[in-house]
């Protein structure tokens, strides 16, 4: 299974590639090159031109090892051409030559738009967007009106010259160019100062050299402004900037091929038991900090390393690569989308991860499972604790309920009897007394209610008071906790102070509650006999269950002659 | 002059016992609720001098009832009972605004008056 958000299908795209336009691009170079001579334009000048144009088909044929950059190969291509199409201006026929006038400057804008919308295609903001249709709107729209004004006796289209309208179009095309090339240069600040990871490994090169050739571009065009030149004769400064674009193209794809044998180093290292995790160390060998690992469940859930069920991202945010062991999906990765552009380097790691990853995959069954019997313990315990409520509830407003009545009206009788009934009725009352006493005692002890309606913190004041040894309650819990950790940690004073009541001998005890970050800490000490420990029949063992729902330990010191202390830890998820 | 006195409590048994220990006493049962609701409205019409008020009530707390007893100038002298004890209901007891809280085990016309004095 294939999973992926974000496809990459590095074959699929091979014919619309624009390798066909290698060709294309040599014909066309040779075809200028040969008018270039024809016309006896300079030798040094004919091979910076061809040189530029060859070298930017070469780079867009070097970017087919990125699948998802096929936009930014055609814009190269297209940059290559427009290039040539400049040098028409060569021509010493009228037509060619305005034609060459009116491509003259529309290279600069294929550039913007290939680093604005740099490396999927698409516009980087709505800023982005304008900034490309100014370019075009300058280069190409402007030009064209300036082809009518421009009184040049090659111009074909010139059907009103007017010497000072052409200069005006001239110089707002300057300075627009100014403006253009300042949103650039801020858009590809920002751009990169946002890039981490492998994004940034990737696409860097180019937006450096972007960076670098935009500010190059601006003293160019202050230049070009300030000493009142004609910018068509100031074209080969530009151009030789603009070179700098396919190096970085290709520079960034060199640094991925070097990457690729530190990959490999992976499978050495993924078989030696190291400190890192599974997830770390893909991470650093596909070079990408945000890598995360899921594996498949037997039903076709995804948990994490820990166990915990994780859902596969959607949408193009994050990419999923699936790893195989064996023809079986073991795991995905989850990672950056531009990792899509190294697909050789995901590829090498795919291969070598699948077995470590099938050891890895069994580890995080056994936790998941582990997990699901722990929230399963949770559940039972949450429903003992609802019916526990519940009995609670009923032997109140039923049982209690009557024997009070019963009480009072005795309390009645006993008033107005005669004084050999007055003995009986008294009698009577002491015995429904002391049932209504051991009523409450129970129902205490199945649900306190002074716990749910309070908090911990009164329960277990209210628990110490009731204790026939002095307690003293130390510490505070300020904040309502989740019910299963104030059940457990209630219960647990609750077994303890009974323990110490009935076994320690002790003359005082102390309980201590802590509300950490993230955990709960009980502890209950006495000064008594000591020689304390976990039977199975008794009380504290009865709270193992309770206690492993929530993951927390219990532990018992109890040395001979040195008194007894329990101590639990409750982890709270807050 | 005798006091006149409203019984709130679901369980009507203990109502009509305590009616009769209250009568018995030289009260005068103003009424009867089984409910918080029923108490207030009681209170409005009636104005007795003083509420004796079970804790639990199927729409509520006694504890509720008090507290807007309480608030009101001239309200009635509440007493809170219970099957539980006090300890079990912690701070709410002192902090509701009641008169005192008798355990309904421990209910007579002498633990009853002493909290009125």
């Amino acid at each position: 299974m294939a999973s992926t958000a974000v496809t990459a299908s590095p074959s699929g795209d091979a014919i619309r590639d624009p390798v066909l336009l290698v060709p294309l691009v040599v014909a066309a170079g040779l075809a200028i090159g040969g008018l270039g001579v024809h016309e006896r334009v300079s030798g040094t000048r004919i091979a910076t031109d061809l040189a530029l144009s060859w070298a930017l088909v070469a780079a867009s044929v070097v970017m087919l090892e990125r699948p998802r950059w096929r936009r930014a190969r055609w814009l190269l291509a297209a940059t290559a051409f427009a290039l040539l199409g400049a040098d028409l201006e060569w021509a010493s026929s009228h037509t060619v030559w305005t034609l060459g006038f009116v491509l003259e400057g529309l290279w600069a804008a294929f550039l913007v738009h290939l680093v604005l919308t740099f490396p999927e295609g698409r516009s980087w903001s709505r800023v982005a967007g304008v900034a490309i249709a100014g370019a075009y709107a300058v280069t190409f729209g402007w030009q064209l009106v300036g082809a009518f004004v421009v009184p040049d006796g090659r111009d074909v289209l010139s059907v009103a010259p007017h010497a000072s309208v052409a200069h005006v179009i001239d110089r707002s095309q300057e300075i627009s160019g100014i403006a253009i090339a300042l949103v650039v240069l801020l858009l590809v600040g920002q751009r990169l100062r946002v890039l981490r990871g492998p994004a940034r490994r990737v696409q860097g090169p180019l937006l450096v050299a972007a960076a670098v050739t935009v500010p190059a571009s601006l003293v160019w065009l202050g230049w070009v402004i300030a000493t009142d030149a004609s910018t068509s004769t100031l074209g080969t400064i530009g151009r030789a900037v603009a070179a700098s674009l396919p190096l970085g193209v290709v520079a960034g794809i060199m640094g991925s091929r070097l990457r690729r044998p530190e990959a490999s180093e992976l499978v050495v290292e993924l078989r030696t038991e190291a400190a890192a995790s599974m997830r770390e160390r893909l991470a650093r060998a596909l070079g990408d900090p945000t890598l995360d690992v899921a594996y498949r469940l037997g039903d076709g859930r995804y948990v994490d390393a820990t166990g915990r069920p994780t859902e596969l991202p959607r949408g193009a945010g994050r990419a999923v690569t699936a790893v195989t062991a064996g023809g079986a999906e073991v795991a995905v990765l989850i990672h950056d989308p531009a990792l899509l552009d190294e697909p050789a380097l995901v590829e090498s790691v795919r291969a070598t991860a699948g077995l470590v990853l099938e050891n890895e995959r069994l580890a995080a069954v056994v936790r998941s499972q582990l997990a699901e019997v722990r929230a399963s313990r949770g559940r039972i315990v949450a429903a003992a604790d609802a019916e526990r409520r519940r009995i609670e509830r009923n032997l109140h407003d039923g049982a209690q309920q009557r024997l009070v009545t019963l009480s009072v009206a005795l309390g009645l009788e006993a008033a107005r009897a005669d004084a050999a009934a007055t003995a009986v009725v008294a009698r009577a009352q002491d015995e429904v007394e002391q049932a209504i006493v051991e009523l409450r005692e129970l129902a205490r002890g199945i649900h306190p209610t002074l716990l749910r309606d309070e908090g911990l913190q009164a329960a277990v004041e209210a628990l110490a008071r009731r204790t026939p040894v002095p307690v003293t309650v130390e510490g505070a819990v300020p904040d309502r906790l989740p019910d299963p950790v104030e059940l457990a940690a209630y219960f647990v004073v609750s077994e303890a102070l009974t323990n110490v009541v009935k076994h320690a001998s002790a003359a005082d005890a102390s309980v201590l509650l802590v509300q950490e970050v993230g955990a709960l800490r009980v502890t209950v000490a006495d000064n008594g006999v000591g020689g304390a420990a976990i039977t199975a029949d008794s009380g504290l063992a009865g709270l193992r269950d309770r206690l492993e729902a929530l993951d927390a330990t219990l532990v018992i010191e109890s040395e001979p002659g040195r008194g007894t202390t329990v101590c639990t830890e409750i982890p709270c998820g807050w | 002059m005798r006091k006149r006195v409203l019984i709130v409590d679901d369980h009507q048994p203990f109502r009509a016992v305590a009616r009769e220990l209250l009568e018995g006493a030289g009260y005068i049962v103003a009424g009867e609720a089984a409910d918080a609701a029923g108490a207030l409205a009681a209170v409005a019409a009636d104005a007795p001098d003083a509420v004796l008020l079970d804790v639990q009530l199927p729409d509520g707390d006694g504890f509720e009832v008090a507290t807007a007893l309480a608030a009101a100038a001239a309200g009635p002298a509440v007493v809170l009972i219970s099957s539980r004890e006090a300890d079990d209901y912690g701070r709410r007891v002192a902090s509701c605004g009641a008169r005192g809280f008798i355990p309904k085990s421990k209910l007579s016309a002498a633990t009853f008056a002493a909290l009125l004095e």
